[in-house]
């Protein structure tokens, strides 16, 4: 029965380390913090919806027009928002990136609508027995794809000039540029690229979770996800994802099922005041 | 006059992580004195004045302030026993007046009750005469006084040195600690600073730690100077004792400038 | 001191001949204003003041509406007793969510006001023995002096002096040493602190003066709307607070007024375009973050106006 809960759980957090993954892409190639990527996730959903109700498109080729769109999404978030905030204080940035999450979600309820759409399923939903315990298809579609982006990302990062460059150019604008690095250029290709990662975890998340509008709060667990693992390490993200997803499980079961959000929220809190930079994160210092 | 040192740093080492900023560095500053910590750059001068102000904690070691020991206490209880600083970048409050930054300081001393505030009513405004009296007299004694209605941002830079040493008596303290203060300034300013320094020494007692390169403020008004190095104190004594000495003279030219220096 | 003794008599003849001149649906809106005005000035005061980011407005907001109803449902406590009652309890909330400013800032302070309004969000729902759960609660009718006051031309006679007296307070308070502080806080945390200001008890308190505010607000509220429903306060309304905030100006205590009244107004503007209310609100405020951060009430008039009725009363 344990086990069977765990299995479960992992679905769960894969869906928070999808999200928390493009939360620690933002920060670490960019030092913003993106309040609004779980309505962009939903959003990416739902532009798989318009696509197929605007032009008529089976599934699959919805999907290729849902990602070309938030190619151009994200690059209208960063040239119209965040580039010209650059230099805004940090609480008109934190605003920022929640007024794009709002905007977002109050356009999806005035399009298509406040209530629930169906969204089907890439892999099966029916349950498979493996070794005594079931497990859904569809669900390690989820698991898959976040590690296979978190290795992705992470090579990116670690293993290549161009991940070292965004590295660089996020610790220190004025030096990355004086070598040489255009720094927009860098923020513009992480701020497309989070957002291409957004339309994917839509996709694979919303037949989970039923795709409405406010969807989005699941944003608030992709970040809780990210704060647990440290938010600025990507490993830390996939790793807190599971972990979040496994106590929320064990929370629900052992404690109560209706309270299990809350302690999520919890959770939240706590590892914000004893231990800000998570499991696998470092503290920053400040130098006066 | 008393034997006991207003200020004593004993053996305070400071680490960052792998980093020593400060490394058993001792110091003691006597009542009425103007001491200067002097060292080439990153040699752990500003982080001394960092720990002495309780914005840093001390690895190990004690400061003890009038005998009394400062560990733990928080900067802003450290300032009410009588220490003040100024910084080596201003952190003045830009959108306020010249006024109102050093009013912040007095604040406290003439603070009315929150309710007097929330009706302006004859307390409040009492208390608001009181303390923008003794703001614009500070204001005058650094200079400023045609200042007072201007933005703190946007005074030149000279003016934002001396706003930021009104702002730091205005907390009426014993102590006066000064981050590079001449750095920046013409020569002529210097001494127009050397000469407040002095007076805020004779007419009000204050005793001043200030760190600077500026030889021309240090060998000036100094009674006493620290060497510091790389957070080791290297030397120490009068101008004359650290100017001749060998360990400072290899510490700024490095050992075959002090060679050819003769040392 | 001629300027303010006119300006006062001319708004309280203003408020008195109101009810006799307007509708009863222009006074409900008069209600409304005022009502979100004073849970917009709570985060003029902490975040724009003291520059600290809060997403808890809504969740003081519901504590105070649902407060000082489950006061006066069960144990029969009336509303205008009731709701100062919660309002000072809810600012201890306020003031105790403040000292975590010891640990945390920026960010992390905004994830967890947002945690702390879904906490008591959820915690609204599942507490359905008192509150009525997701099905929410009737707000019992607001009685004072034997009157029963249930429309919003009679709500106005306690709404609309109450936030008046109240915004008069925290105007004064700015323009005192306390406001002087919060404003040093905001520019430099560290200087302020090694000048003698306890910056975390002044953080706290601002955050406590919000929690105050805002209960108010939602005390108030409450028997305007006769209805209290969980899902109003989630997140998502406390940006909404943060939206009118912005949008206003969060400078000064006028930028809450002027937020509300703009928000208030803007769904009969939308006649026929009711469901994209929402998307116009967010667009206002992308808008005004990136193009006026500093709000509508950073425009000429409105501060000439002020700096004229502060000259009066400055002590220069």
């Amino acid at each position: 029965m344990l086990a069977q809960l765990l299995v479960s759980s992992i679905t769960a957090g894969a869906v928070y380390a999808l999200v928390a993954l493009g939360f620690v892409l933002i920060y670490k190639g960019t030092g913003v913090v993106h309040f609004g990527y779980g309505d962009q996730v939903t959003f990416g959903a739902y532009l798989v919806l318009i696509a197929q109700a605007l032009f008529g498109l089976p599934f699959w080729p919805a999907v290729v027009v849902a990602l070309a769109a938030s190619v151009l999404l994200g690059a209208l978030i960063y040239g119209g928002l965040m580039w010209p905030l650059r230099r805004a204080s940090l609480l008109a940035q934190i605003i920022a990136s929640l007024a794009v999450g709002t905007v977002l979600r109050e356009f999806v309820r005035a399009y298509m609508g406040p209530s629930a759409w169906p969204f089907p399923f890439l892999l099966s939903p029916a349950p498979v027995a493996v070794f005594g315990v079931f497990v859904v298809p569809a669900n390690l579609a989820i698991v898959g794809v976040s590690l296979g982006v978190l290795a992705l990302l992470f090579l990116l990062f670690e293993r290549t000039f161009y991940g070292r460059a965004i590295m660089a150019a996020c610790d220190n604008r004025i030096g990355a540029s004086l070598i040489g690095i255009q720094v927009s250029m860098v923020f513009l290709a992480i701020w497309i690229l989070s957002s291409v990662l957004a339309t994917v975890a839509g996709v694979l998340v919303a037949p989970l979770l039923t795709l409405s509008p406010d969807m989005g709060l699941i944003g608030i667990k992709g970040f809780t996800a990210a704060v647990l693992g440290g938010f600025n390490s990507l490993p830390g993200a996939v790793i807190g994802g599971i972990l979040l997803g496994v106590l929320e499980a064990l929370a629900g079961a052992y404690v109560s099922s209706a309270l299990k959000d809350m302690i999520s929220y919890g959770i939240l809190i706590a590892v914000v005041l004893v231990r800000p930079q998570g499991l696998l994160g470092v503290l920053a210092m400040k130098k006066v | 006059m008393s034997d006991t040192p207003l200020l004593n740093a004993e053996n305070v080492t400071v680490q960052f992580g792998g980093v020593i900023a400060l490394d058993r560095v001792s110091a003691a500053v006597a009542r009425g004195a103007i001491h200067a910590v002097i060292g080439p750059n990153g040699a752990g001068k500003s982080t001394l004045l960092n720990v002495v102000t309780g914005l840093y904690q001390p690895s190990s070691g004690n400061v003890s302030f009038e005998g009394q020991s400062l560990g733990g206490m928080a900067p802003h209880r450290i300032n009410r026993m009588g220490i003040a600083r100024t910084f080596q970048n201003t952190e003045l409050f830009g959108e306020m007046t010249a006024l109102e930054n050093v009013l912040i300081g007095l604040d406290r001393r003439h603070a009315c009750h929150p309710l007097d505030a929330a009706l302006h009513d004859g307390g409040w405004r009492r208390s608001e005469i009181a303390a923008r009296r003794e703001a614009r007299q500070l204001l005058s004694l650094v200079g400023l006084a045609e200042d007072e209605g201007n933005l703190a941002a946007a005074l030149p830079f000279g003016k934002q040195r001396r706003l930021e040493i009104a702002r730091a008596l205005a907390t009426e303290p014993k102590l006066l600690l000064l981050d590079e203060p001449a750095a920046g300034l013409r020569a002529a300013e210097i001494e127009v600073l050397n000469r407040v320094l002095l007076d805020l020494r004779s007419e009000r007692g204050i005793t001043i730690l200030v760190i600077d390169h500026v030889m021309a403020l240090v060998m000036a008004i100094s009674d006493r100077i620290s060497v510091l190095n790389f957070g080791r104190k290297i030397a120490e004594g009068t101008p004359a004792e650290v100017r001749s000495a060998p360990a400072v003279i290899e510490a700024y030219l490095g050992e075959k400038g002090a060679h050819a220096f003769g040392a | 001191m001629l300027a303010r003794s006119l300006f006062a008599m001319v708004a309280a003849l203003a408020f008195l001949a109101a009810p006799h001149v307007l509708a009863e649906f222009h006074l409900f809106q008069i209600c409304l204003i005022a009502g979100t005005a004073l849970v917009v000035l709570g985060l003029v005061v902490v975040t724009g003041f003291a520059g600290q980011i809060s997403l808890a407005q809504a969740a003081f907001v519901a504590l105070g509406g649902y407060g000082s109803a489950i006061l006066a449902t069960r144990w029969g406590f009336p509303l205008w007793a009731g709701i100062p009652v919660v309002a000072v309890a809810v600012s201890v909330v306020g003031f105790l969510l403040g000292q975590m400013t010891l640990r945390v800032s920026g960010h992390y302070l905004a994830l967890v006001t947002m945690a702390v309004t879904a906490i008591v969000q959820i915690a609204l729902i599942y507490s359905d023995s008192i509150t009525g759960g997701a099905a929410g609660m009737p707000v019992p009718t607001f009685e004072i002096f034997g009157y029963a006051l249930s429309t919003g031309g009679q709500l106005y006679y306690v709404i609309v002096p109450v936030t008046a007296a109240l915004f008069l307070a925290v105007h004064n308070l700015n323009r005192s040493h306390y406001g002087r502080a919060l404003a040093a806080i905001r520019q430099s945390e560290t200087a302020a602190e090694l000048m003698g200001l306890n910056v975390l008890r002044y953080k706290a308190a601002a955050f406590g003066a919000s929690g105050f505010l805002g209960a108010i607000g939602g005390g108030l509220l409450a028997p305007l709307s006769t209805y209290l429903d969980p899902a109003q306060f989630g997140i998502t309304h406390s940006v909404y607070f943060l939206a009118v905030a912005v949008v206003g100006g969060m400078a000064s205590p006028l930028g809450a007024l002027v937020g509300s009244t703009i928000f208030v107004f803007l769904p009969d503007f939308l006649q026929g375009f009711q469901s994209y209310l929402g998307l116009v609100f967010a667009l206002l405020l992308l808008g005004f973050i990136v193009l006026r951060p500093n709000g509508l009430a950073s425009f000429n008039l409105p501060r000439a106006l002020s700096s004229a009725l502060a000259r009066t009363g400055d002590g220069r």
